[in-house]
This record gives C-alpha cells, structure tokens and sequence, in this order.
C-alpha cells in the first residue's frame, strides 16, 4: 500500500457511504492513504521520539479502525476525527512517560548533522532551536498547522475550541515562534 | 484552552493567517507577508518523516486490518494497548456485573413475592357468614327452601329429594362446627388449596379462564380415605361472582345440589346488583357425592372459589360402643324376657318388667343414637356462601379441548403483565445502577481528560 503525503490539507473524498463492512473499510483505508505520514508527523513533534511516533501512529490507527463504525460525520470530518484519536494515543503516551519518567531522545540532535550549509541551513537551526524550546502546547499546534498540514477548522476540532480560538492560538505561536528565532539569529 | 467563545478575529490575524495558507498551498503570498511565508516554509520543511520500514509494516498490518499474524509483530504502544484493554475489560466486567446483580434482585423479588406479579391479586374476601343483608336495598329472590317456588322447593322436586326442613341451624351443623375451621381459618386453609389446585389437571381442565391462583377452582376434596371406617364429612365453600350473577350462580348451585341428590336445609340468596349481594346455602348431601358434589360446585360458569374447606371426623370408634351397647341391652331383654317366661310369683314378674321396661328404654336410645350416628355419617353437610366480588368475567364453557380464544386472550394477558412486572423491578434495579456507572464514567472521563491535559503541560 503506497500512501501518498496527504499535505493538501483537504478533508479526503469518502466513497459513497451504504451501511456495511465494505464501505467502512474502504473509507477508512482512504483516510489511512492521506493521513498516515500526517498523523506520524503530528505525533512526532508532539513527542519528539520518532520510535515512540512509530508505537503511537500504529495504535492511532488501530483505534480509528476499531472504532470506523462509531465515526459521525454530523460531529465533525473524518480527519479531525483522527487526529482526535492520535492527540489522545500521544497524550497518554506522553502520561505514561511522565509516570516511568523516561529520558527522552532528541531526535533534532540525530539530524543536525545533515543539514546543508549556508543561509537557509543558520534559517533552519534557528526555527528547530526555537520549536524545540517552546511548551508542547505551542509544538502540537505548529505539529498540527505545519507538519500534519490540518485546516484552522480541523485545527479547531481537534483541540475542541472554536475556529476563531484556535485562529488566535496559532498566530500567536506563530509570533512566539517568530521572536525566538530572531532571539536565536 | 477548551473555551468555544467566537469571537471576531483581527483583520491583521487573520490576513496573516491567510498568508500562512496560501503559503502551505504553494499559492503567491503579498510581499508583506513575506517573512511569515518563510517561517511557514521553514516549519513545514522540519516535517518529520517515517522510516520506510515503518510505513511498509504500517500498512502491512492495515493490509491486514490489524489482525494479528504469526510472527509478525504489529506497530503498537508499549503498554498502552494493555491499559486499554484492561479499561475496557473492566467497563465490561462492571456492564456485566450491573447486569447480573439487576437480574438477582428482579429474581429475589419475583420468588420472595414481595409484590409478586405472578401472586394473586389483592382483593377483599367478603366475610363466609353474617354478610350483611341489607333488607331495605336488598330483594329477596329467594327465602327458605320450604317457601313455595323458592329454588330449594324446585330442587326437592326436580331432584326427587326428600323435602328440606326451613330450619335454621341443624344439630349436625352445630356438631361439625368442633370439626371445621372458622371463616377466617377456612380462607386461610384455602390458600395452600390454591396453589395446589394449579397443578391439578382439574384445575386445568376448569371453566373458569381464572387463573389458579386466583381461586382454587377445580379443587379435588381433600378427605382421608375411610377404609371401610365410619366418618363424618363436612364442607364449607365460598364462592365468588360479579355483582349481577349472584342469583344465576346460586340457581345454578341449587341445580348441581339436585342433581347430586343433595338437600338445601336452608338458603338466603340476596341480590342487590353490587358488592354486597349474597347468598347462602345450607346443605345435606349423600356423603358419597360430597366430592362430585364439591367438584361441580367448585367449577361454576361464573364462580370462581374463595375458599374451601373440607373436614371430615372418624366416629368409628364410637359407632361401634354405641352398637355393642345396643347388641347387649338387646340381649339383656332378651335374657329378661326369658327369665320373664320362668317366673312363679308376681313379685318376679313385676320385677322382671320394670327391668324390659329400662331395657327396651336404653334400646331404644341406643337405636336413636345409632341412628342419628349413621345419619351423620351417611349425610354431609355442605355451607356454601356466594358473594359478590372482583372476579373476571367468566368465559363460556370450553369446548372439549378446553382451549378457547378467550382463555387464549387471557393467557396471553396474562403472560404479559407478568413481563411488564418483572421488566419494571428489573427496570426499578437497572436505573440506579445505569446512572452509578454513568457518573463514575463521567467522572473517569473528565479525570481522563485533565489527566492528559497535564501530561501536555509537563513536557
């Protein structure tokens, strides 16, 4: 199964939706091909543990497959629903870390060494210091906008606030974001 | 954090979070944006990226919608799979526990008959003597059995009986009352007659569609066998109707009587149209149809019993002195009279007379008391008491299969209020329950909730 990048951002086409089995799968395995390397990236940053994003993506979808039947679209897209599923799977990865207070890896550290050099490399270093710093509240939404690619509304959804509350959440970290990396250059 | 207040955005937020979009879309940005564009460019390049191996085994296990395959190990959480099974089983042990519990104490309440739906219903038995006869609202349709036309009078003649004395209260009446229970003890007897007479296939096979435990129709008599021994029955019967039915259930029970060879010493039949409406019969019967007798009685059209009590009384032991005693003062005559025969002087033969005289006196009590015995034993009597009350409204007679539609609507009726009942204490256990468990899942919900709000705060 080849599952493409899913960055358009866009909530995936279901197929017409009869009651049965088949058509819950088939919507799901759509959502799973757009949503796979968005979902891994969220969690990802989230964590900061590519080995755990790997433990955590996996459940994500296993749990979204368990539950494909129970999924209402009047609540909210398909998309938002999932990312709901995987916020939750991180979150209580992240309590289970807490509790066994394990070191966590830095994964920024395992890739610093492959970045080209020059200007864009300095812009570069500058914006993973700087997410590296902020609270996990701050990364999650940068996690969601930037690299899970999600819609202000999906945004929303996910975190359970209204539109315009995330809408002013994100340009905030964003200028928190902005001014640490200046900070850093 | 989770507020859901609108509020409009600034123009300014918002024109930069638009830039942010066309961005991300790969669409021209206003040069004033330029530097968000940028940083938005550099965010989305720090996107991480999964291995290969782990999107190949990802999509190997949604390939195989996550069953799990032998020796191939499925990308999970370390722990978190268990924490979830081990919630869920418990939500399940507990759903199941609730279940199981609601259903012991539906049970418990069904067998304990508090509040049994399969119990009788309540209902006011009406006193089996001294009903109140209220003889200004009441009409008499029927006196004494000797008053002409009265029911008892029909029956002497249609009956081929002997002719019923309007007496009052009757010395065997008076004597079996050491015997039978009181009106209050004979309702309580009855009951163990109810539930026994549901298993009888007389019960069954009775007219009424009422159900068994709803009156003992059908009641077989309940006697020790007299194996050839003299015994002295008795019994006392109280019936049910509707208010109307009074006369028709005691004309009908003056036909049975007749039929049986019985005799109505005395009968009262007041019918009112309601509640205390009554009827009472005093009865003689050939004791070998006392229980046929009790039988057709028990299973009028439209009666139902209240209660029945059978006694009986072993009088053997004192049939058989008072016959040695008759046996030796017959002879002890006979003695006197021979020696009467052998007699010289006067003096002897006055004697001799004045003791035949006490013979034949003591004789002739011994063949009263003999014959009074033998009345007793040979005739039984019967109280039969016919009073209005709740009762349903009895079907006509089944046909020989004894299944009728009516009886079948009733059944079913039945059937259903019993479910009802039993749906609503399971209903009355379930509720408290469901709502325990509902709020404990709201509480481990929100608990759940913050938890994991707190885990994002701490990192």
């Amino acid at each position: 199964m080849d599952a493409g990048p899913g960055r358009s951002g866009n909530v995936i086409e279901s197929p017409a939706s009869p009651a049965g089995d088949t058509a819950a799968w088939a919507r799901f395995e759509a959502l799973y091909r757009a949503s796979r390397d968005d979902v891994y990236a969220y969690v990802c940053t989230l964590l900061r543990d590519p080995a755990g994003a790997e433990d955590v993506t996996a459940l994500a979808f296993e749990r979204a497959f368990r539950r494909r039947r129970s999924f209402d679209r009047r609540r909210g897209e398909e998309r938002a629903w999932l990312f709901g599923i995987a916020r939750n799977a991180a979150l209580d990865e992240l309590r289970r870390r807490r509790r066994l207070a394990t070191l966590l890896a830095d994964p920024e550290a395992e890739r610093a060494g492959n970045e080209d050099d020059g200007e864009v490399a300095l812009r570069r270093t500058a914006v993973r210091e700087a997410l590296q710093r902020m609270s996990a509240r701050d990364r999650e939404l940068i996690a969601l906008k930037f690299h899970a690619g999600l819609t202000n509304a999906e945004l929303a959804k996910v975190l359970g606030v209204s539109e315009s509350n995330a809408g002013t959440m994100l340009h905030r970290t964003i200028e928190k974001l902005r001014k640490a990396c200046h900070a850093n250059g | 954090m989770r507020t859901a207040d609108e509020f409009p955005l600034d123009p300014a937020i918002v024109a930069r979070l638009e830039a942010i979009d066309a961005t991300l879309a790969g669409e021209p940005v206003d040069p004033a944006y330029a530097e968000v564009a940028e940083l938005a460019l550099l965010l989305s390049a720090e996107r991480p990226q999964p291995r290969p191996e782990f999107a190949a085994e990802l999509d190997a296990a949604v390939e195989r919608r996550f069953r799990r395959a032998p020796g191939v190990s499925v990308p999970g959480p370390r722990g978190g799979g268990r924490a979830r099974s081990w919630w869920a089983n418990a939500w399940m042990a507990s759903g199941g526990l609730a279940a199981a519990l609601a259903a012991v104490i539906a049970a418990v309440i069904v067998i304990g008959g508090g509040g049994s739906p399969s119990g009788p219903p309540p209902r006011v038995l009406l006193p089996l003597r001294g009903a109140p006869l209220n003889g200004a609202a009441s009409t008499a349709v029927g006196a004494s059995a000797g008053a002409s036309g009265s029911p008892a009078g029909r029956l002497g003649a249609a009956g081929g009986a002997k002719a019923a004395a309007p007496t009052t209260t009757t010395p065997g009446a008076t004597r079996s009352a050491g015997t039978l229970a009181t009106p209050g003890a004979a309702r309580s007897s009855a009951t163990p007659g109810a539930a026994r007479s549901s298993a009888t296939p007389g019960a069954a096979n009775a007219p009424l569609a009422a159900p068994a435990t709803f009156g003992p129709a059908g009641v077989q008599s309940v006697s020790p066998p007299a194996n050839g021994r003299k015994t002295i029955q008795s019994a006392q019967l109280a019936l049910i109707t509707s208010p109307g039915r009074i006369d028709a259930v005691a004309q009908e029970a003056f036909g049975v009587i007749g039929a049986e060879s019985g005799i109505v010493r005395h009968s009262t039949v007041t019918a009112t149209g309601g509640s205390d409406g009554y009827a009472e019969l005093q009865l003689s019967v050939p004791s070998g149809n006392l229980a046929q007798l009790m039988n057709r009685l028990s299973q009028l059209r439209y009666a139902h019993v209240g209660s029945r009590t059978d006694s009986s009384q072993d009088v053997n032991d004192q049939y058989l002195v008072d016959v040695r005693r008759l046996a030796d003062a017959r002879a002890l005559r006979t003695s006197l009279l021979k020696r009467l025969a052998t007699a010289t002087t006067q003096a002897q033969v006055d004697g001799l007379r004045a003791q035949i005289r006490d013979a034949e006196a003591s004789i002739a009590s011994d063949e009263a008391t003999l014959a009074s015995l033998n009345k007793q034993v040979n005739l039984s009597q019967v109280d039969v008491t016919i009073s209005a009350g709740a009762v349903p409204v009895g079907p006509p007679s089944p046909g020989p299969s004894g299944f009728t539609l009516g009886r079948a609507a009733h059944d079913a009726g039945r059937v259903l209020t019993v479910a009802a009942g039993v749906a609503l204490i399971a209903l009355a256990a379930l509720v408290p329950t469901g709502l325990v468990v509902a709020l404990v899942a709201w509480i481990a919900l929100v608990l759940r909730r913050r938890g994991r709000e707190q885990a994002l705060d701490s990192v």
